[in-house]
């Protein structure tokens, strides 16, 4: 069983350490995934040239080039950096705006406030009913189910996807994606009637229910995609090592499939954060509101809103997403590349 | 659906992936239902319930107030002669076909650059991700005028150049163009799926294709791409799904009206509007069905296609 | 075989528990709006005749706004539990939009609030499809002696009272005097003035001021205006009966005057307007001190006064003395209406009976419903207001000499024609229509939305 131990670490060790580790080719990858653990993962640096090199970084360049890397990086750098402040000008105009009283932000929309005022912040932070970490809070609440259920129910069914063969399976992954092309305008009626049945109106079940039982297609669908990536071989060693689909699942899919469980969980998170429509038609109770549905309410478009606050709000409610990709997104590179099985 | 069932990425290709398969088929069927249980549930218990519902009420003349009479194909005849149907039909094939594209390409573009071999690399990955970290936000409303109204960023930019511009996102001729940006604007999610997809692809063919002297160029031609492909499809697949569904945006920039003039209705929002706004919703739930045969057909189409371009390593 | 077999049947099971669950769910739906119209009667003769003023009742009450109305209103409610320990009120609140998406939904589920916050355009819709109940079945509960008389025929259809109005708007100009008096250009006076007047002012105002600053901000996107641009004609927008009531020459020569005040200058081009009336109050023209003149509802005053940060004056509609009569009209700011299938009818026309006449909510509520319509706590409450609302009060009072009569309940399918409204006026400030062809096109479809 060392081999899906071994996958199993892999995929947890920081990249420094594994990412030189490549394999031999094809057919040997049976023989290397029969390897005892250290072999596998910890191969020597010289073993293969890093693959970063193959774009920048001084020393053994692999790929002759004719600019010196120092400038190349710089050019690099510069072009990133020009592109990504055009990304983030509306962002930086919002978090400008949010320093503004209200009145200001659309008769001066200059991006460099002239005073950084926090008033917006304490203002929005205690507007509602509750103070704004209350509806953070509840937000975290249905996106901890959400994220939970759509990395297992979605693996699960994307490895029978993937990898079973078993009858209707072409029609059921018919079905299973039309049903992401109906617009969930007419759905969402009949589901509040269903729901509403089951008394589960006002909780949060239908947000986090539906989640666990692997609805949302897309992530079974893209984790297909990933599991087929995954080479066969590895499958069909353990098979022959006694392994049942259970332990190809746990052992050798689920590590190696980091980056799209990464994935799953990260748009699972923000997708889940930033959903209005639902949220709102399924929480009637104001205690129970989440973030979108709670910045909503600083806007009247009949009347006056409270644009400062809401911007503020927003900026508040954009923190933990963002955290969430900056720490997640290094997962998402810990693919078969740097685990170094094959 | 037929279409659909030719499936053909999920065809095993190959006499050694039918051998492992043979003896195990029995054992496949049971494993299946296990590894499925928890998706037939919320299929039978969640999906089906409502989508049947739906096409149930397509038939009415629900109206959410009061309960539905059955008028049979009177909302599919309707549909025929509702010209606002055809302009939003109109508007959002050029939107797909306009956009997705763009920002694929933009996505793919991106997520090569920023795979690795740069310094602060999570840095910028996540300054790329965060317009579409905001999501449907009424915010975007505001910072989408910022840009592209009267007196906007691009506008200020124009008159730099001694350009007068005008309001874009407010002109029936380029509000379309402006919600376009948009979707290619928040090109991080397809990034980030094609940044997944980059860490999958085995080092070892690449040290291959180095000893063999193969370039850079011809190593990305032959190895990245080819071994991409099933990504590429996948990307391609649900922004095409996804992009015919566009609501968010159109409505949030729009004040929800699609406006100027129409010229952003969306099919969805159009939807929406029957539905909710005119108490419509046996036509809102006719024009979805609609929307499933165009969407479902296109992802078949999708499907057929990819037998020619998709590589599986499996 | 024994695998495939087991197979099928679990697939057939599936089809059935599918179909078996759509029946079930269209049944309910069915069921939902039948108990509605069923229990309507039954909640209201039985309800009334056995009513415990003491017996427990947990109520629903909805409504649209943005924070500070929920603050107001969620103190109004604690107030009134600490009055009525009995009942429990369960607030429901989000913004305009997504109030109307959660209302219908909830209505069709059959689990509507108790007390629905209504809107003049909805109100027939929900009324005459058996959603709201008839208020006049709780007359001993909800006092209707203090309310103004002006509006609350504005909530009754043929056979009853299906909303009570909160509060009194007037649909009126916002100007800026600070910039008539850079352009130079007298305030005009309200009471005589003519379009034509409107139209030359507003141009020699854009004319004598810096670049992007307009005289006045189109006002093509709100039927209201033209409402009552068609009753200076002796015309409506809607008749009694719900059908349309005016001509296409009246409405195309409301589009011809907005035509000629963009082509003088008067007003921005049709893209600037377009973004303008998409930011709202406090984008608007007046909002952000680049304009002189805009159509607000009078409630609407205190959010573009804070915007512009200084005064604003309100002006009466131009030609309100030019043609046959006077066009201006009190709209009910919103109603209160009771759903027809409350389980608690008596708490909730407590309730209802105490948002509009109890004088320690309206204290606290002041002009966030409209000026109150209750007119003996309006004036009990007045010194409280704003400066603003007391400005707005006074202009509203001094209007009720002026009107003639309110509007009758608008058609099923009202609500559709604010946006044919503001699509239609795009397509002829874009001259994408002419003013008749853009008439003719919102006759053609609004009789289609209302179904005339």
């Amino acid at each position: 069983m060392t081999d899906r131990d071994a996958a199993g670490t892999a995929s947890s060790r920081d990249r420094s350490t594994s990412v030189n580790a490549a394999l031999p080719p094809g057919p040997q990858a049976q023989a290397a995934a029969n390897q005892p653990a250290g072999a596998l993962t910890v191969a020597p640096v010289g073993d293969g040239p890093p693959r970063d090199d193959r774009t920048a970084r001084p020393g053994g360049r692999v790929t002759p080039s004719a600019w010196p890397s120092r400038t190349r990086s710089v050019l690099k750098h510069g072009a990133l950096l020009v592109a990504g402040f055009v990304m983030l000008y509306p962002l930086l105009w919002m978090l400008s705006s949010s320093f503004k009283p209200t009145a200001l932000i659309f008769r001066d929309p200059a991006l460099i406030p002239t005073e950084i005022d926090l008033t917006n912040y304490t203002l929005g932070w205690d507007a509602l009913l509750h103070p704004f970490s209350h509806y953070l809070m509840n937000s975290f609440i249905i996106v901890a189910g959400a994220v939970l259920g759509n990395l297992v129910s979605c693996s699960l069914a994307a490895y029978a996807f993937a990898r079973l063969n078993f009858k209707g399976r072409r029609v059921w992954f018919a079905i299973m994606l039309m049903s992401i092309m109906l617009p969930i305008h007419v759905i969402i009626v009949p589901q509040y009637i269903l729901f509403s049945q089951l008394g589960w109106i006002n909780t949060y079940l239908p947000l986090v229910v539906p989640k666990l039982l692997a609805t949302d297609a897309f992530f079974i669908f893209l984790m297909v995609q990933f599991f087929r990536g995954i080479p066969k071989e590895l499958d069909e060693a353990a098979r022959i090592d006694g392994a049942g689909h259970a332990r190809i699942f746990f052992r050798i899919m689920m590590p190696l499939a980091t980056p799209a469980l990464a994935t799953t969980a990260i748009f699972t998170f923000i997708w889940t954060w930033n959903d209005f429509f639902s949220q709102l038609i399924f929480l009637t109770n104001p205690n129970m509101y989440t973030v979108p549905v709670a910045l909503r309410t600083f806007v009247d478009s009949t009347g006056e809103s409270s644009w400062g606050p809401l911007f503020a709000m927003s900026i508040v409610s954009l923190i933990p997403v963002f955290l969430v990709f900056l720490f997640g997104q290094k997962y998402l590179v810990k693919g078969i590349a740097t685990t170094g099985i094959k | 659906m037929s279409a659909l069932g030719e499936l053909a990425t999920l065809r095993r290709k190959g006499p050694k992936g039918k051998v492992t398969m043979a003896p195990s088929e029995r054992g496949d069927n049971k494993a299946a239902i296990f590894f499925l249980a928890p998706w037939f549930v919320g299929l039978g218990l969640i999906t089906i319930g409502p989508m049947v519902a739906s096409l149930f009420l397509s038939f009415t003349d629900y109206s959410l107030l009061q309960p539905p009479n059955w008028i049979a194909l009177e909302n599919y005849e309707r549909m025929i002669s509702d010209v606002r149907l055809h302009n939003s039909l109109r508007v959002t094939f050029t939107y797909v076909f306009v956009s997705v594209p763009l920002q694929l390409a933009a996505a793919l573009a991106l997520a090569l650059f920023l795979d690795r071999g740069l310094r602060g690399l999570a840095l910028y990955r996540s300054v790329f991700y965060l317009p579409s970290l905001l999501g449907g936000s009424v915010a975007i409303a505001i910072l989408w005028r910022q840009i592209f109204g009267t007196n906007g960023l691009i506008n200020q930019v124009l008159a730099f150049f001694g350009i007068q511009g005008q309001g874009w996102v407010s002109h029936p001729d380029y509000a379309l163009g402006t919600l376009m940006i948009l979707n290619v604007w928040t090109f991080g999610a397809p990034m980030i799926i094609f940044l997944a997809g980059l860490r999958q692809i085995p080092e070892m063919y690449y040290e291959a294709a180095s000893i063999d002297g193969a370039g850079r160029i011809r190593q990305f031609m032959n190895i990245t791409i080819p071994l991409l492909t099933p990504i590429i499809f996948f990307n391609l697949v649900l922004q095409v799904i996804g992009a015919f569904q566009a609501f968010t945006q159109a409505f949030v920039v729009s004040g929800g009206t699609g406006g100027p003039a129409d010229s952003t209705m969306f099919y969805t929002l159009y939807l929406y509007q029957r539905g909710f706004t005119a108490l419509d919703m046996g036509y809102a739930s006719a024009m979805a069905w609609l929307l499933v045969v165009i969407v479902a057909g296109l992802t078949a189409v999708n499907f057929l296609l990819s037998k020619y371009w998709v590589f599986y390593n499996d | 075989m024994s695998h495939l077999t087991r197979t099928k049947t679990s697939r057939r099971g599936f089809r059935l528990a599918a179909v078996a669950m759509a029946a079930g769910l269209a049944l309910t739906a069915c069921a939902g709006g039948d108990d509605g119209t069923g229990t309507d009667a039954d909640a209201g003769d039985g309800g009334v005749a056995t009513a415990d003023p003491d017996a427990e009742a947990t109520i629903k009450f909805s409504w649209w706004g943005s924070d500070t109305r929920h603050e107001l209103t969620q103190q109004v409610i604690d107030n009134f539990m600490v009055k009525h320990p009995n009942i429990t009120v369960v607030s429901d609140f989000t913004d305009w939009g997504g109030y109307w998406d959660k209302l219908a939904t909830t209505v069709a589920a059959g689990d509507a609030p108790d007390v629905i916050t209504h809107e003049e355009r909805y109100l027939r819709d929900y009324a005459t499809r058996g959603v709201l109940a008839d208020l006049n079945e709780y007359s001993d509960i909800i006092s209707l002696d203090s309310i103004d008389d002006s509006i609350i025929a504005a909530g009754q259809m043929e056979d009853g009272q299906y909303g009570i109005p909160t509060g009194v708007n007037a649909y009126s100009i916002l100007a800026d005097p600070q910039i008539f008096e850079e352009a130079g250009v007298e305030m005009p006076d309200d009471t005589t003035w003519t379009w034509e007047d409107y139209v030359e002012i507003a141009a020699e105002i854009t004319a004598n001021t810096p670049d992007g600053v307009y005289g006045a901000q189109d006002y093509g996107f709100n039927e209201p205006g033209f409402a009552i641009f068609a009753r200076q004609r002796g015309e409506a927008l809607y008749n009694e009966d719900g059908s349309l009531g005016f001509t296409a020459e009246t409405l195309a020569e409301w589009w011809e005057i907005s035509l000629e005040l963009r082509d003088q200058g008067g007003t921005p081009p049709a893209s600037t307007t377009v973004e303008i009336d998409a930011g709202g109050p406090e984008q608007s023209l007046v909002g952000t001190n680049s304009g002189a003149m805009a159509f607000f509802w009078t409630n609407q005053l205190g959010a573009v006064t804070n915007a512009a940060g200084r005064d604003l004056v309100l002006l009466r509609h131009p030609g309100e003395s030019q043609f046959e009569r006077t066009g201006m009209y009190f709209k009910p700011a919103m109603f209160l209406s009771m759903s027809a299938r409350s389980q608690y009818p008596e708490a909730a026309a407590t309730l209802i009976d105490y948002m509009l006449n109890d004088p320690e909510a309206t204290e606290i509520l002041l002009s966030d419903r409209g000026l109150p319509a209750n007119t003996e706590v309006r004036e009990a409450v007045r010194d409280q207001f704003s400066e603003v609302d007391q400005y707005a009060a006074e202009f509203l009072s001094d209007l009720e000499t002026h009107i003639v009569d309110g509007l009758p309940v608008p058609p099923v399918g009202a609500g559709e024609v604010a946006e044919i409204t503001r699509r239609i006026n795009a397509e002829v400030l874009f001259d994408r229509l002419t003013p008749q062809q853009g008439a003719e096109q919102f006759i053609a479809e609004v009789s289609t939305a209302t179904g005339n």
